[in-house]
């Protein structure tokens, strides 16, 4: 489930880092804004989830707008650094904001609808000799195929031409310019799509959790979110889904490392092995799982 | 000639902090014509190209192009009214295929939009087919075709500034700024590329104004010949004219006289 987030997550940063060539690092914020812009419109407002859940993507998209307009035509680490900036402008906001998000007291209650209908869906599963042992196992199943109906939108449309004019920009913006392409305008709708998709991957986690806190977005998910990028292969979407399966197993599988050791010397080591299986594949296969090593070549 | 010119520039500035790169130019470039830009180097020759074409705001002047201001336009505006540039070094994108860059540069394309492609998918795919086939009877035209589903990168530097005038042609320009066009091309496919330019002009009346700094290149293929120094034009005439002109002879030696 957890890899299914992160999948949904990344997905959005492939478009922007791999495929366009912009450093967005305030992922995490772009999903913070959409866990919360949903919770806050159920909770505070009394919205149906339905209708709250597309006013937060729109909310996510016009943050997107807005951190791109000015930023977007600063040099890439000087974006990568507002980016991050912004994240935890707005980490920051919502733990001291409480009358709008509780503060680190949290946000609860914005998921009644999601377990009405997780909770007919086990049924129904039941109903049709599933045996659903777990009630996290509807949002599961929801969340896996999410990825795989976005996965299959953005990977279909980075191949039109539309997405040929983003790799035009990683490679080339001034080419891309003096070929008459508004590169500000893709580079824009580049980040908004990648803000929606980390607002999507928002709702799954909020769901998951059940108590949305500000710690949740914490810039090492968008870390997490660029590893899976890198370890993938850079504009490679079929890198993405493995990598955040691999990622995530990693993470999750070395929480039982059965060794005679104090838990929290566990928990340590298990980043250490995590960030050693990461360095031997970098070194051994700098391209990532599924990027083309000519490509990377060529482009210096 | 009755025909207004395709390009005026008028007393045209761009200051770089305390250095008057462009400093006053002013020319104008008839349509139709095969114009050379020379000076000695600084003489502000490429910081005026990036002036004309947009990619350096200008500090003043005007610039008008078939009679309109594009004064202050973005590079992306300035490109899609027809006026297309290269650049000196060149910026083929290596990691397309010879193809996906001319496909990139296609006009009109409603693929290019987000969405695009399936909201208007038949208008997509039809002038996806139109600029394919454009694009493959260009590389044709410059011995490009069978590289056509090459990486770009893996051209020679030769190849790389005729794709990039092919690529250019894409966009069906009516003037073409080339920023030395043959410097580290060898002299076979410099021949070529200049036989291209020329066959353009008369097919299509294509305008061309180019930066060279070969004057054997400059006084053969062009019929007029624009000379800039410290940021000035300071000599405008056919190039036997401009080759005796005593301000230019005093600009390219003056320093050593």
């Amino acid at each position: 489930m957890l890899a299914a987030t992160y999948g949904i997550f990344a997905l959005g940063l492939q478009l922007n880092i791999g495929t366009t060539g912009i450093t967005n690092f305030g992922q995490a914020g772009f999903m913070a804004i959409g866990a919360y812009a949903m919770a806050i419109l159920v909770v505070r407002e009394g919205w149906s989830w339905w209708w709250a859940m597309p006013v937060a993507i729109v909310c996510a998209m016009a943050a997107a707008v807005l951190v791109g307009l000015p930023s977007l035509r600063l040099r890439a680490d000087y974006f990568a650094i507002t980016t991050l900036a912004f994240a935890e402008i707005v980490r920051y906001a919502a733990n001291n904001w409480r009358s709008l998000t509780n503060g680190n007291q949290g946000l609860l209650g914005y998921n009644a609808d999601w377990f009405k209908l997780s909770f007919r869906f086990g049924n129904w599963l039941n109903d049709h000799g599933i045996h659903v042992t777990s009630f996290l196992f509807p949002l599961m199943l929801v969340s896996w195929a999410l990825l795989l109906v976005l996965w299959l939108l953005v990977a279909a449309l980075v191949r039109t031409p539309w997405g040929r004019v983003l790799r035009a920009i990683r490679e080339d913006e001034d080419a891309a310019r003096a070929l008459g392409k508004n590169t500000l305008a893709y580079k824009l709708q580049s980040l908004a799509l990648s803000a929606a998709l980390a607002a999507i991957a928002g709702f799954v986690l909020a769901m998951n959790l059940t108590l949305l806190v500000p710690d949740q977005f914490d810039p090492v998910f968008t870390i997490f979110g660029v590893v899976i990028v890198i370890l993938g292969g850079l504009g490679s979407y079929v890198g993405v889904l493995v990598a955040s399966f691999l990622l995530m197993t990693l993470l999750e599988g070395t929480r039982y490392i059965g060794l005679p050791l104090a838990s929290d010397k566990i928990a340590a080591l298990r980043f250490i092995i995590v960030g050693l299986v990461l360095i031997l594949l970098m070194a051994f296969r700098p391209q990532g799982l599924f990027g083309k090593r000519k490509e990377m070549l060529l482009g210096e | 000639m009755s025909d207004p010119p395709i390009l005026e520039v008028e007393d045209v500035a761009k200051r770089f902090g305390g250095v008057r790169a462009v400093d006053g130019a002013s020319f104008s470039v008839a349509r139709g014509s095969i114009t050379a830009l020379i000076g000695p180097n600084g003489a502000g020759k490429s910081s005026l190209f990036n002036v004309v074409t947009g990619f350096e705001r200008p500090d003043g002047g005007a610039v008008r192009y078939d009679g309109r201001s594009i004064y202050r336009l973005p590079p992306y505006a300035i490109a899609r009214r027809g006026m297309v540039r290269t650049f000196q070094l060149t910026k083929t994108l290596s990691v397309m295929t010879v193809l996906d860059n001319m496909l990139l540069a296609a006009p009109r394309h409603p693929g290019e939009r987000l969405g695009g492609s399936l909201v208007f998918a038949a208008a997509a795919r039809r002038r996806e087919r139109e600029a394919r086939e454009h694009a493959l009877s260009l590389l044709a035209t410059f011995a490009l075709a069978e590289m056509a589903n090459e990486y770009a990168g893996t051209l020679s530097g030769g190849q790389r500034k005729l794709l990039e005038l092919a690529r250019a042609l894409m966009l069906e320009p009516r003037l073409v700024l080339l920023d030395e066009p043959l410097a580290g091309v060898n002299p076979t496919l410099g021949r070529r590329l200049l036989e291209h330019i020329e066959q353009l002009r008369a097919d299509d009346g294509t305008t061309f104004l180019f930066v060279e700094h070969d004057m054997e290149v400059v006084m053969n293929h062009s019929d007029r010949v624009i000379v800039m120094a410290a940021g000035r034009v300071i000599a405008d005439g056919e190039p036997q004219a401009v080759r005796r002109d005593e301000a230019v002879i005093e600009a390219y030696l003056g320093a050593h006289a």
